[in-house]
């Protein structure tokens, strides 16, 4: 990234300013860069560097938070005219916390990653039965699928949701789980297509599942 | 009642899990006992006798106080469990309406479950009584969190210096902080006049997800000692009042900072989470209160980690713990869930800790 205004754009997100974050996209718009380059080489690579930086333990889930609260507000500022010249994220992804469950940190966490990654999300809240997964999956033609749960005693929900999503027999759509406590083994043993342990490990994993680069 | 009672139960070497749950749900009729005081109380007191612990650990289920300062913001019953206050730059049609603020509230009822978790401690101080009536709840903090839908951000923006008066969102938080902590000093007064010579207070979500420690460490913890150390001092203070003992938990990732000034608060039992290496904690915790913990119970479900792999876990958490001279109660990281189809992978590691 060479444009100063990209730069400026990217170090907002990156500082969490909203406001900073703004003007630099109105800057952007003003300078006519195309938008998605200001998408791609600001949005998407600043939230790159936000992932990387919570995964080394430089910053935490509130940087990170605020960091895509700053990317949301550009992105506010963008979706219109991205939508009216018919440009569209390439990938969907569906994401929910599993039947039973409520909590929904870790779920928030993945969506505004995936978001940040330039994915298309549906996010279908907590308390999710595996029927409205499978529904929501076949409706969006999602590439990856992602569910999430804090409990123990809701992982047989994360079971029976891998199970019926499989059952369906969906050309493209990839399975990931997550939670504070589900394991690799426990995805391998349900079927699960992927696992990760944390939201910025979450980008790479769905990136590698579909054969995007992050 | 004295700290000392817990250090002599840890030099006799007592072990044990929060297993409430799992003795509950080996009941067929587990919902209906959750209302029936009497009956709970005999599942506590069967808990207790089942891994041969004094101390009536009661169920840990950090729904309650939430519930009842819902239903006295007349949400509907059906919406309980999943509702969230909006803030108030959230168009709604039907916005709910907050009650006054704590120092004006009338008495906010108990809820069918907490009239029955205070008669279970009733029924252990007059029919168990050679069991320790313990009574349970929630940290202000972590309900705080129940209440909101994005409790994160603004306690980091409250962290940055920006002021209730600034920003609404944070002064939903501290609104909602006060009500909780007044709910929550209802109920305990209530189980305290029900027997309850202990609380077990849990406050998961005073945590590394909640604050960054990087703010707090630039800000001297500020935000951190506004809403989670000064609830608790004044929690704490309360407890000191009726000579009711505290056993404070957080199974949440902590900075050591945060587990020295959690120790500060003296309790009688700190009980921490599998983040945590323990024997390093010991030099961050008073000598007077005993360190509870933290065997990976959120993975006993796992066949993986198998009932060997927890007993040597065990036996090297002991071994690490005796070289601190800390007293310390082996332990699991938190309440021991019972997973349907689980139930006896999960037992068989709560075993083999308490045999190891």
């Amino acid at each position: 990234m060479s444009n100063p205004i990209l730069e400026q754009l990217s170090a907002a997100v990156i500082g969490g300013k909203s406001k900073d974050a703004k003007a630099a996209t109105q800057h952007a718009l003003d300078a006519n860069i195309p938008l998605q380059e200001i998408v791609d080489n600001a949005l998407v690579s600043a939230m790159g560097i936000v992932g990387e930086k919570f995964k080394r333990n430089e910053i935490f889930v509130p940087e990170m938070l605020i960091a895509a609260r700053a990317m949301k507000e550009s992105m506010g500022m963008l979706e219109p005219l991205l939508a009216k010249a018919g440009i569209v994220p390439k990938y969907t992804a569906v994401i929910g916390t599993v039947q039973g469950d409520l909590h929904d940190i870790g779920k928030n966490l993945v969506a505004m990653m995936w978001k940040g990654a330039n994915f298309r999300v549906v996010d279908l809240g907590v308390n999710v039965t595996p029927e409205k997964f499978l529904a929501a999956a076949k409706e969006h033609n999602a590439d990856v699928v992602g569910l999430s749960a804090l409990l123990t005693t809701t992982m047989p929900a994360m079971k029976s949701t891998v199970a019926l999503i499989k059952e369906a027999n969906l050309p493209k759509t990839k399975v990931m789980i997550g939670g504070a406590p589900i394991t690799q083994q426990f995805a391998d043993e349900i079927g699960a297509d992927g696992y990760s342990s944390d939201a910025g490990s979450a980008v790479d994993k769905a990136c590698e599942l579909i054969g995007a680069t992050a | 009642m004295n700290n000392n009672y817990y250090t002599d139960l840890a030099i006799k070497g007592l072990r044990a899990p929060v297993g409430a749950h799992l003795i509950l749900h080996a009941h067929a009729d587990h919902d209906a006992i959750l209302l029936d005081g009497k009956r709970l109380g005999d599942v506590i007191a069967e808990t207790a006798r089942r891994f041969n612990c004094p101390l009536a650990i009661p169920l840990m289920d950090l729904t309650l106080e939430k519930d009842a300062l819902l239903r006295a913001c007349g949400v509907p019953e059906d919406e309980i469990e999943s509702y969230h206050f909006a803030p108030p730059s959230t168009s709604m049609e039907n916005p709910p309406k907050l009650p006054p603020l704590a120092t004006e509230l009338p008495g906010i009822p108990l809820t069918p479950r907490m009239r029955a978790t205070c008669d279970a401690i009733t029924r252990i101080a007059q029919t168990h009584t050679d069991l320790l009536p313990i009574g349970m709840c929630i940290g202000p903090f972590s309900l705080m969190t129940k209440l909101v839908t994005d409790p994160i951000m603004p306690v980091f923006l409250a962290g940055t210096g920006i002021t209730a008066g600034d920003e609404p969102d944070i002064a939903m938080v501290e609104r909602l902080l006060a009500l909780g902590e007044h709910v929550i000093h209802e109920y305990l007064r209530a189980q305290i006049a029900a027997g309850a010579k202990a609380i077990f207070v849990c406050e998961p979500a005073a945590n590394l997800v909640y604050f960054s420690p990087k703010q707090q460490e630039e800000t001297n913890y500020a935000v951190f000692e506004k809403y989670v150390m000064e609830p608790m001092r004044r929690f704490a203070a309360l407890l000191a009042e009726h000579d009711v003992d505290l056993i404070f938990h957080d199974c949440g990732e902590l900075t050591g900072e945060m587990v020295r000034r959690l120790g500060a608060l003296n309790p009688a039992i700190i009980s921490l989470g599998g983040s945590r290496k323990l024997w390093e904690d010991a030099a961050l915790i008073p000598k007077t209160t005993v360190i509870y913990g933290n065997l990976p119970s959120k993975n006993f479900y796992a066949p993986q980690l198998t009932a060997e792999n927890v007993a040597a876990m065990a036996r090297e958490l002991l071994e690490k713990m005796r070289a601190t001279g800390h007293p310390f109660i082996l332990g699991t990281e938190c309440d021991v869930l019972s997973v349907p189809g689980s139930e006896a992978e999960i037992m068989s590691k709560v075993d083999a800790f308490m045999r190891a």
